[in-house]
């Protein structure tokens, strides 16, 4: 006991130390000799590639088991996101401000609509086939080139006034803005039972100070997502795929005045009552044109 | 070591800034370093005393004394004077240093060490949240939530700390009732044994060899006293002590007896003159200012395993700081990953989790009648090696038992059993009637006062082993020894020393008619024997001639091969006309005839070896553990006790008895054949270190018998040669030097003299060796505890921290699965609840994972070197208990509260309970095949490398 009582000085504790760090009777460092640390660090070292071989092992048996189409669990997953183009998120959501008299406020809006309509020009299409049938297009097998499956073409003029071919400025100038309507893809998901899944648009507390209801215009008619774009078999089977899209082209926007727009999606098998998602089966954003 | 005296012995004066250190233990080695500087303060020393103190005391006459002190030398103070005094003067015992507060305390185990690391932790996320809320008003409340959680790890960790170490405060300070220093006291012309708390000025107080002196003393008179005091004045040499004046210096003066000093050998009885803060020592105490608890040498040791835990924590910390600074990440998120690092590295419950464990086991051991003075000595019991065990009272049950009385050429078996009340030897012989008066005279034993009605042999007495034997023995006999004691007045005595081995008084005879004084002495047989001429037979006293010494021979050599003590008795009658009634005995010049006495007979007595014994010593055989007996005793005795306790096995033999088995000399017997040896102080002490070297290494089952203080010390240091860890148990206060050299020391708390309590490391409460091994387990379970609990702890700490470190350097989301990552990379658009929604699986993922690495590693972790399947899984029910309610938190987080976005977590698929089972079960093989290995080959790399 008596050892372990005694008060060592400053002076003993860093002596002790490097004592500790270069032991010059044994010729251990740090409590080991040279050899010692060799072999010590060649087991770790081997210890730890073998840990490292055995968290490999797992993952590519666990990647085995994985089906490489089609994820096992999809149970978050039962109704799709919707979100919006032009995107642009204020402090709570998607907040659209600009003023029409002023066109650097939109330039930026019609630039992302632009960029974003890039992917569906004919260029970026052509590998995609043309689809008539407005039914499902089920693929059983892999019959397009490089065992993938078709994808149906959605085309940027497949959204008339809303393309930005015929107006560059997506109406947007006169205070009559287009807005793109982008459902989610989800592998395998089957939006209703025969009809084709609609966007509606309207102000979301309607009928408020304005008194009439939201007028859109939907482009393609009807504002509807041909089924011919359904299934979607996920990005290994289809790599051409685009999401089909929607474009709405809001027309009696009060001006001055922040309205709040919900753009739903219509169909049997799209919620859109899920407290915790706002972007589940619907988008809600907010719209100020100014004069 | 000093648990009771560090208050005293670590004095520093007011006005100096040096620190007089002459703690009692370590005293030698301070000297050696501090040598000059003690000298030179010990003069300074004295200067202030002087100044401060008016002590003429040593100068008075007993009579100015009396008057003085409204005392009296024979009678003593009254109860009521008494108790007035103490009411007045208050308890004798020193002002305790000022305790820090409670809240002190409280706040201190809120700031100290680790939580300052997580206060600035906390408050670094609360910055970091503020920072980010200033610049993005939507900021997550993450940081703002961690910190929170930090603080109240920190709160909950120091409610916990604190609350543990005031019960270990607690269990501590009542360790230090428990062990009152008694002061046997003369107070209603009564002798008593009181606390010395309650001693006043003017009581008069007997102090024999052994004890502390109990306050300031003023000696009245002594019998070759001789004081340690070095706690006060630091020099090493014992001091006489007897009542003449020599010194104008009350330091210096040789009649004055310090509080705390140690009376070494001898008697004194004085007068008490100072009491409490008002004796020197308390003087040196009160001028002292600022004497600072030290930490326990656990908790150091404690504390340096988290100095290195913390220094990899923040070394790593800082390491990938810097990483993540130039893979370009923010300043602010490298300092919360730094955080992060250092967080998960901090072992923050591990010093609650040693001090329950601490605790936990003082207080079992406190149960067993093991008390433990020094925390860490819990520990060092557990790594012992050899213990050198004393005899008496440790392995026997120390109440000796008279056995056999030798008289009239005779052997007589008298009853050993518990009351002695059928005693059928032939009690008519007159030489009895002889032995019977020297046994109940010549004995200083007494019954202590106020106990009428408790039976003899459980009456407490006062006086040592044998005494009370023969007073019980006669008292059962012979009826009311005290009123024989009475009616033969004792004039002079010289009390039993080992230089004297005799022990000798003079009585006046009970019968009116015989003016003649009766001289009665009693000791080791052949030193009585030498000092006879005659002996007595049938009443009558024979010359002593060559037969009937050899008849005493054999009586004493069989007696004695019983492993008893035996003692002769003698006495003789004093001439009347040489030694009239007036004669002045002078026991210092010896004044009196001690020789041609007439020797009346011999009686023998046996302490029995305590019941629980052999069962520890066995235990303690198959721990590995090397009982060594070291005893003052006769080796026959020794070797007798030895047998029947099993130091020595029924079947091995010493030398001589294979000597005596083949009827050769000893010396041609090959000495490597024997398994046992018996060695005596005589043969010890010629041997060189090499040869008790040798001794200690090549026989099993070693017994010393006849060593003196000295060679104890000898066979401990050869022990410590051997890289043993060695237990010694002792009890007096000449066994002192041999507890404090051992590596830890057990006193008896029954039999033990204060000296050997306060140098010992633990304290046996029932004197029993059986709780040493109750002791050695609780050790071993406790080191094994605290081994497993880092290391459990360690293990913990890098599964937390993997996260960090993956996500630092692959960039990988914080804490989220592999399948909620193939989720993502199966190419599936998901709205932001959705990704978060998933990034909370990954949470309660990871944490399901870690609970089930942590349950394996729980289960790995329950023993060291055996197998689960050799320890058995089902033994600790508390585990289980434990894992399942870990599966139940598990279970209501991740179900329960699946809601609470506080903590992330969420519903989670059954299955992804199980994806971490194969690596549990993996990591729990690794173990076993670990451990394996180490019991395969015990001393190999492996098992230096592989085995905490």
């Amino acid at each position: 006991m008596a050892a372990l009582q005694e008060k060592k000085t400053c002076g003993q504790r860093m002596e002790e130390f490097q004592h500790y760090c270069w032991n010059p009777d044994t010729g251990q460092m740090l409590g080991r000799t040279l050899s010692r640390w060799v072999w010590i660090s060649l087991y770790y070292v081997a210890f730890y590639v073998v840990m490292t071989g055995l968290f490999a092992l797992c993952l590519y048996v666990l990647m085995q088991t994985v089906d490489p189409y089609t994820p096992d669990y999809q149970d978050q997953l039962r109704s799709p996101g919707v979100t919006l183009r032009p995107d642009i998120y204020g402090e709570k959501g998607l907040e659209i401000v600009y003023n029409v008299s002023d066109n650097r406020t939109w330039a930026d809006l019609t630039q992302t609509l632009h960029t974003f309509l890039a992917g569906y020009s004919p260029a970026a299409q052509e590998d995609s086939i043309n689809c008539t049938s407005e039914q499902y297009f089920f693929q059983e097998s892999f019959s397009a080139p490089n065992h993938t499956k078709f994808s149906c073409k959605f085309m940027a003029d497949m959204l008339q006034n809303c393309s930005g071919l015929a107006d560059p400025n997506f109406g947007f100038e006169e205070g009559k803005p287009c807005f793109i309507i982008k459902m989610n893809r989800i592998v395998k998901f089957l939006p209703s039972n025969g009809s084709a899944p609609r966007v509606d648009c309207a102000f979301l507390d309607q009928p408020r100070e304005f008194g009439q209801p939201l007028q859109v215009e939907y482009y393609p008619p009807n504002g509807t997502f041909s089924l011919h774009y359904f299934p979607y078999y996920g990005k290994k089977a289809q790599p051409h795929y685009s999401n089909p899209l929607v474009a709405a082209k809001l027309l009696n926007v009060p001006w001055n005045a922040e309205v709040a727009i919900v753009c739903k999606v219509m169909a049997e098998h799209v919620t859109f009552d899920n407290p915790h998602d706002p972007y589940e089966g619907k988008v809600e954003f907010k719209l100020k044109i100014e004069k | 070591m000093s648990q009771q005296t560090p208050e005293i012995y670590s004095v520093e004066l007011s006005g100096t800034k040096d620190i007089v250190k002459t703690d009692k233990g370590d005293g030698k080695k301070y000297r050696g370093l501090k040598n000059n500087c003690l000298e030179r303060k010990k003069k300074n020393h004295k200067e202030e005393f002087q100044k401060e103190l008016h002590l003429d005391d040593h100068k008075l006459s007993n009579r100015e004394l009396e008057k003085k002190y409204g005392t009296d030398i024979i009678t003593g103070l009254s109860s009521t004077r008494a108790a007035e005094l103490l009411a007045r003067d208050g308890p004798n015992s020193l002002t305790p240093p000022k305790q820090t507060p409670e809240i002190v305390k409280f706040l201190k185990q809120m700031v100290g060490g680790f939580s300052v690391l997580l206060w600035v932790g906390a408050f670094l996320c609360w910055i970091a949240f503020g920072i980010e809320y200033s610049s993005n008003k939507s900021a997550s409340l993450n940081n703002v939530y961690l910190g929170s959680v930090l603080v109240l790890v920190v709160i909950f960790t120091g409610i916990f700390a604190y609350y543990q170490e005031a019960k270990s405060t607690n269990i501590m300070s009542s360790f230090k009732k428990m062990i009152p220093q008694q002061a046997l006291v003369i107070r209603d012309s009564e002798k008593k044994s009181i606390p010395s708390e309650q001693l006043v000025v003017g009581d008069i107080v007997e102090v024999k060899g052994g004890d502390q002196i109990p306050a300031d003393i003023r000696v009245l008179s002594s019998q070759g006293c001789r004081v340690d005091n070095s706690s006060l004045t630091g020099e090493s040499e014992p001091q006489p002590r007897s009542s003449e004046f020599t010194h104008e210096n009350p330091l210096e003066t040789k009649n004055i007896c310090f509080y705390s000093t140690t009376c070494l050998e001898g008697t004194i009885t004085g007068m008490v003159i100072n009491t409490g803060d008002r004796t020197i020592i308390g003087h040196i105490a009160s001028l002292a200012s600022g004497v600072g608890n030290e930490k326990t040498p656990i908790a150091i040791e404690i504390e340096h395993f988290v100095h290195i835990v913390a220094g990899v924590a923040v070394s790593i910390g800082i390491l990938f700081f810097i990483i993540a600074v130039s893979m370009n990440y923010r300043v602010l998120d490298s300092i919360i990953f730094l955080i992060g690092i250092i967080v998960a590295n901090v072992p923050e419950g591990l010093l609650a989790t040693v001090t329950v464990t601490l605790s936990l086991t003082a207080k079992r051991m406190a149960k067993k009648n093991c008390l433990v003075k020094n925390l860490e000595a819990v520990e060092t019991l557990g790594s012992t090696s050899i213990i050198c065990s004393d005899k008496t009272g440790t392995l026997t049950q120390n109440r000796m038992t008279v056995a056999h009385l030798w008289f009239d050429n005779q052997i007589f078996v008298a009853d050993t059993s518990e009351n002695h009340s059928n005693q059928v030897f032939d009690q008519s012989s007159r030489t009895w009637a002889s032995l019977s008066k020297i046994i109940t005279l010549c004995n200083r034993a007494e019954f202590k006062p106020g106990q009428e009605n408790v039976p003899i042999m459980k009456k407490a007495v006062i006086g040592d082993a044998s005494e009370t034997a023969l007073l019980k023995f006669s008292e059962v006999i012979l009826g009311d020894v005290m009123e024989i004691r009475k009616r033969n007045r004792k004039v002079a005595e010289i009390p039993f020393n080992s230089t004297n081995k005799f022990q000798l008084s003079i009585h006046e005879t009970d019968d009116p008619h015989d003016k003649r004084f009766l001289m009665v002495m009693k000791g080791a047989p052949e030193r009585i024997l030498e000092k006879c001429s005659t002996i007595m037979i049938n009443g009558e006293e024979h010359p002593l001639d060559e037969s009937t010494a050899k008849a005493f021979h054999t009586a004493y050599m069989e007696l004695g091969g019983l492993g008893e003590r035996v003692l002769g008795f003698c006495h003789l009658y004093l001439p009347a006309h040489e030694f009239p009634e007036t004669y002045k005995f002078d026991t210092d010049a010896m004044n009196f005839p001690t020789s041609n006495l007439c020797f009346v007979g011999l009686l023998s007595m046996i302490d029995p070896p305590r019941s629980t014994v052999p069962d520890a010593v066995t235990k303690c055989r198959s721990a590995g553990i090397k009982v060594i007996m070291v005893t003052g005793d006769h080796p026959i005795t020794a070797k007798a006790i030895a047998k029947s306790v099993g130091i020595i096995s029924a079947n091995s033999e010493t030398v001589e008895d294979i000597a005596r088995r083949l009827s050769i000399a000893v010396e041609q017997v090959n000495k490597w054949d024997a398994k046992a040896a018996v060695v005596t102080g005589m043969e010890l002490k010629d041997m060189s270190s090499e040869q008790v070297d040798e001794i200690l290494a090549n026989y099993q089952e070693i017994v010393f018998a006849r060593t003196s203080p000295q060679q104890k010390l000898i066979i401990v240091e050869g022990c410590q040669r051997q890289d043993a860890v060695v237990a010694v148990t002792g009890d007096g206060v000449n066994d002192s030097p041999a507890l404090k050299k051992a590596d830890i020391g057990v006193a008896m708390g029954i039999a033990g003299s204060d000296a050997a309590k306060n140098a010992a490391d633990m304290v046996l409460l029932d004197d029993n060796f059986a709780s040493i091994v109750t002791g050695v387990e609780e050790g071993r379970l406790i080191f094994d505890n605290l081994k497993k609990t880092i290391a459990y702890t360690l293990t913990k700490n890098i599964a937390e921290l993997c996260p960090f470190l993956i996500y630092i350097i692959v960039g990988l989301p914080l804490p989220i699965g592999t399948i909620t990552i193939l989720f993502i990379d199966l190419g599936t658009d998901i709205t932001r609840y959705q990704r978060a929604y998933l990034e909370w699986t990954g949470y309660t993922a990871f944490f399901v994972g870690i609970l089930v690495q942590q349950i394996a590693d729980l289960i790995i972790r329950k023993t060291r070197r055996n197998s689960v399947f050799q320890q058995g899984l089902f033994r600790n029910k508390v585990i289980w208990v434990g894992i399942a309610s870990q599966i139940v938190i598990g279970l209501v987080l991740s179900y329960g509260l699946g809601s609470v976005t506080a903590l992330s977590f969420t519903m989670l698929r059954a299955q992804y309970w199980f994806v971490a089972v194969p690596h549990a079960i993996l990591i729990w093989v690794y173990d076993e095949v670990r451990k394996l290995f180490i019991r395969l080959y015990p001393g190999s790399w492996w098992d230096k490398n592989m085995y905490y």
